[in-house]
């Protein structure tokens, strides 16, 4: 029973609502719109201006090549384009946040990335008998990473863990498969040592 | 889960993204290449002498004032006020939904269950689990539709796997109390509370 409904939840547990730049945006904007209307009320009055009259900022800006030294004029506007460019990503990017989707049966479940991880080195860290803070995982939206550091001389096979690692991964049951990395690091220095 | 219209929020974000990147990508190049500087100044100036013979042709009387003026001021303002009421969206609306059972189906009557029976229902059967930390249930309407959304803080190590099937079997025992299979929503967090508590026991 994923309804539609469901779907629609889901969809916005995972995604990000973009909500903080969306608020940084407009507050900056109603400044600017403030601010505009406090100059042009000050100018009719024809009081002193806060800082400039909107007509000489609009002039300084149409002379803009001429006015400003090159240098920081082209910095300035690449700076604007750059900060133009980043709203323009994050508004088309699907701002996926670091949450799995998981089979419920007729309901509909979302884990964090997180939680997974440190269920599966948990886990790892059971079967092999490995200390739990020697292993490292990683979960991403389409991979995982299992990092094992075993002490010196513990022998350990590294199929035996993505096995294990693999076997972990499906039985939760993920929305979407991923794929597993193990990878078994030995420090040359512990070697030495022992 | 709350109403913020996230259409809404993307589009003013690609809308003013848009505009900063061709303005600023215009005045850098502008300043940069002569011929672009001279077309950047050409049409400014174009464009503030319109500006002015727009002030000076709504000029009132013999007075300073002229109707574009005033009529820029409550743009300005009008763009305030508008801005600031799409803030507002951001702030959740979340309605606290009743559940409740067809009323028609039974013969005796209706069966309500309220938002806080329910939770008390789930949160006392998930006390019990061992990979769970807290538990929090709260009901939101989504197109109408009445959805539970549980919400787990696992421990640290425990199997995510279990507490879902463990939550989804207490939903099932609440929709045959109920008689109404409530749309339910799931989620497993974890997080500084589950990295401080005591991890998940591993003998049962």
């Amino acid at each position: 029973m994923t309804t539609p409904v469901l779907r629609r939840v889901v969809r916005r547990e995972t995604h990000s609502p973009r909500s903080v730049a969306f608020a940084l945006v407009v507050l900056l904007g109603i400044v600017l719109a403030l601010y505009v209307a406090v100059e042009l009320i000050l100018a009719l009055a024809s009081q002193p201006s806060l800082l400039v009259r909107p007509m000489s900022a609009l002039q300084w800006l149409a002379g803009l090549p001429s006015n400003a030294p090159v240098a920081a004029a082209v910095a300035g506007g690449l700076i604007a384009a750059a900060l133009g460019l980043w709203l323009v990503v994050l508004a088309v990017s699907p701002g996926r946040l670091s949450k799995h989707e998981v089979d419920a049966g007729g309901r509909v479940a979302v884990i964090d990335n997180g939680v997974l991880a440190s269920a599966l080195a948990q886990r790892v860290s059971d079967e092999t008998g490995i200390a739990r803070d020697r292993v490292t995982v990683g979960v991403a939206h389409r991979s995982v990473d299992v990092t094992v550091r075993p002490g010196a001389g513990i022998p350990i096979d590294e199929t035996e863990v993505t096995a294990l690692a693999e076997a972990e991964i499906a039985s939760l049951k993920l929305a979407r498969p991923v794929r597993t990395r193990v990878r078994v690091e030995r420090h040359d220095e512990e070697e030495k040592a022992a | 889960m709350n109403d913020t219209n996230r259409g809404l929020n993307r589009t003013v974000l690609l809308i003013v993204g848009l505009v900063l990147l061709v303005g600023g990508g215009a005045a850098a190049t502008a300043a940069a290449v002569p011929a672009v500087g001279d077309v950047w100044t050409s049409s400014g100036k174009a464009a503030l002498d319109a500006l002015r013979a727009a002030g000076d042709a709504t000029r009132i009387g013999d007075t300073a004032l002229s109707w574009a003026v005033i009529g820029a001021t409550a743009v300005a303002i009008v763009v305030a006020v508008i801005l600031f009421a799409s803030l507002t969206t951001l702030v959740s609306r979340r309605s606290r939904t009743v559940l409740r059972s067809s009323g028609s189906q039974t013969p005796l009557g209706r069966v309500t269950v309220t938002e806080g029976f329910a939770a008390d229902a789930v949160k006392n059967s998930l006390a019990r689990q061992d990979g769970v930390l807290s538990a929090s249930v709260t009901a939101h309407t989504v197109r109408d539709e009445p959805v539970l959304h549980v919400s787990v803080t696992a421990r640290q190590g425990a199997d995510p796997r279990s507490v879902v099937d463990h939550v989804d079997r207490v939903m099932d025992g609440l929709a045959a109390v109920t008689g109404a299979d409530t749309a339910a929503y799931i989620s497993v967090h974890g997080g500084l509370r589950s990295r401080l508590a005591s991890d998940a026991p591993r003998v049962s």
